[in-house]
């Protein structure tokens, strides 16, 4: 500790804070800092009358000089933090918009619901796999069909799919010995289920398990962990749910499935159960098309019409489980599109006349121009996405219809007026330094349009030139255009001398 | 232009160490313990009272340094804008001058 508080210690601290300094300053700062500190060391020796007390108030003086040298290298007119961080500035613009798209791509992977529904299909062998709804209720989650339909379709839809399951969500309380009684969201299914599914459960857990039981439970991999604290030895045990016993028989991740309606756990019943269920009570189908050369690749809607003995007919939506995993991907191209198409109802597209830069490099500036704008551009699109997906799935869950009606709004005026701001703000901007032109001026008057231009000049404080805008475009000043200033107007601008950096 | 928007704008703690500087506490050092103010608060001021013409420093002679056997030391002192926008800051804060008076003035 005394170490610390020793002299050394303390002109280490100020060489240390000496580094903060601009380098044709430092010098002179380090050899101030070092004079005081000589009589600051001596004046608390001084006091203590040879018995040193003041190291603290030494140590606390020499930390004090951090701020000081902080304070130089932001008041220094080439200071990086200070030009990245100006107002207006082009790294300034592009860092927002970097920190905005992280933030939505980590609330994306954060919030649950938004996470599955950018994920990947989890399903294996997916080709092939729909959902079945009544016709115009694709998007629905409460069930649709029949089970006297379900019963129906099984023997007479050979032909059309190779497997074909039901489930019925339903609510249960679920008492396991050892732990608390918990109402559980159940998809009461057929036991083909996770075959049609093609879901791998565990052969440990799910075939070794044998006995007098007609039906399986698997727990959620989350309802395991947060309401049966994760216990192993529930699997195994046996409840009783719905007056029958149930044997519990394995735990399934819930990412495994992404169908309508929530779901708990899964209880899978043989079919003679499942078929004392009344006739008109309502589920969700799965089946799995049968896929032949004949018939192209399951990539797109498709209909079933079941034809019944009056002489009616019932259509019935059959929605690949791809294309359902992919719709949130799906509906963001589709928005991206229309946005770009119209665009040019919303603003002009030309960024303006700019004549070559007379600088050293006058490729540099333009190439920075464009890279600016590419950069915009590359991080607005994420940041639209994700933040769509937040908001539509975070609250509503990914199949509804709801949630992609918000995704579809949010996305599409999020580009269309996203769109419109990238190009807006590029066209107010310096071609040289990037940063946002200020100071307004009218020029001209309106009743001269014919004689001279009208219209509004911004200025960059930099001192690198005049935006003119035209008030009305005319033939001869269609668009708005740019004065260089040569380096003769420097002494009129106080920020002329920082040098011009581009993105910076 | 109104007379107000001519006035410099000195925050208190500003023009507390320029009336130190003012009454004779010529290095920082002293300017922090005639106002109790921490280095990390009194330097950056007197640097920004430097950049606005307000003080200006000046090295001491080496001779100086050399014959009491210690570093050389920068000292302050008010320009003449500096005397003039003290003057208006005793109007703004009225208890200035009594807060850090001139030493040899509280003696008597």
């Amino acid at each position: 500790m005394n170490l610390l508080r020793s002299l050394p210690a303390s002109r280490f601290i100020l060489w240390c804070a000496a580094w903060l300094v601009p380098g044709q300053e430092r010098e002179e700062w380090l050899a101030e800092w070092q004079a005081e500190l000589w009589h600051v060391w001596q004046s608390y020796n001084r006091k203590a009358h040879g018995g040193f007390r003041g190291g603290r108030e030494v140590t606390g003086f020499c930390l004090g000089a951090f701020q000081d040298s902080f304070w130089l290298r932001w008041n220094n007119p080439g200071s990086i933090p200070r030009r990245v961080l100006r107002t207006g500035s082009a790294s300034r613009c592009s860092l927002s918009l970097g920190i905005w798209t992280a933030v939505s791509l980590s609330t994306c992977l954060s919030v649950p619901g938004a996470y599955k529904a950018i994920r990947s299909a989890p399903y294996r062998n997916v080709d092939g796999l729909v959902t079945i709804s009544t016709g115009g209720y694709s998007g629905a989650q409460s069930a649709t069909i029949h089970l006297r339909d379900y019963e129906s379709w099984k023997t007479r839809t050979h032909r059309l799919f190779t497997g074909i399951a039901f489930y019925q969500p339903i609510l249960k309380r679920v008492h396991v010995a050892g732990h608390r009684g918990t109402e559980l969201s159940i998809g009461r299914a057929s036991d083909n289920f996770l075959k049609v599914l093609n879901l791998s459960i565990p052969v440990d857990t799910a075939n070794s398990l044998s006995g007098p039981y007609t039906a399986k439970l698997y727990l959620s991999q989350e309802i395991w962990r947060e309401v049966f604290d994760g216990d192993s030895r529930l699997i195994g045990s046996v409840t009783e749910i719905a007056g029958q016993r149930v044997l519990i028989a394995g735990v399934v991740t819930q990412d495994s499935w992404q169908l309508p309606g929530r779901v708990d756990a899964w209880l899978l019943e043989d079919e003679r159960h499942l078929a004392m269920l009344p006739a008109n009570s309502k589920g969700f189908v799965l089946a799995h098309m049968r896929t032949s050369g004949a018939l192209p690749r399951l990539d797109s809607w498709r209909y079933m019409t079941v034809h019944n003995e009056d002489g009616t007919s019932d259509r019935f939506d059959c929605i690949s489980l791809e294309q359902r995993a992919q719709l949130p991907f799906s509906i963001f191209l589709f928005t991206l599109i229309v946005a770009v198409i119209a665009l040019p109802a919303t603003t002009a597209l030309p960024l303006g006349e700019y004549p070559r830069h007379r600088g050293p490099h006058p490729w540099a500036a333009r190439t920075r121009r464009w890279l600016f704008l590419w950069t915009k551009l590359v991080l607005f699109v994420p940041l639209v996405y994700f933040s769509s997906v937040d908001v539509a799935y975070g609250f509503y869950s990914a199949g509804s219809t709801t949630a992609q009606y918000m995704q579809l709004g949010l996305s599409f005026f999020g580009f269309l007026f996203g769109f419109r701001w990238i190009l807006q703000d590029q066209r107010k901007r310096c071609p040289v330094c990037l940063r946002v032109l200020s100071h307004p001026a009218r020029v001209g008057q309106a009743s001269r349009n014919f004689l001279a231009w009208n219209g509004t000049e911004l200025i960059c404080a930099g001192g690198h030139g005049l935006l003119h805008i035209p008030e009305l475009p005319t033939s001869w000043f269609s668009t708005q255009r740019w004065l260089d200033l040569d380096a003769s107007w420097g002494s009129l601008f106080s920020d002329a001398y920082v040098p011009s950096t581009g993105l910076v | 232009m109104s007379v107000m928007a001519n006035e410099p704008k000195l925050s208190h703690t500003a023009a507390m160490i320029l009336q130190t500087i003012h009454v004779g506490q010529i290095y920082g050092f002293s300017v922090m313990e005639a106002t109790g103010l921490p280095s990390g608060t009194v330097y950056p001021a007197m640097r920004r009272l430097e950049r606005d013409g307000l003080i200006v420093s000046k090295w001491e002679q080496q001779s100086i340094a050399d014959a009491e056997q210690r570093p050389l030391r920068k000292y302050y002192k008010l320009t003449r804008a500096g005397v003039t926008t003290l003057q208006v800051m005793h109007k703004r804060y009225p208890l200035l001058q009594k807060m850090i008076s001139d030493p040899e003035v509280k003696n008597v």
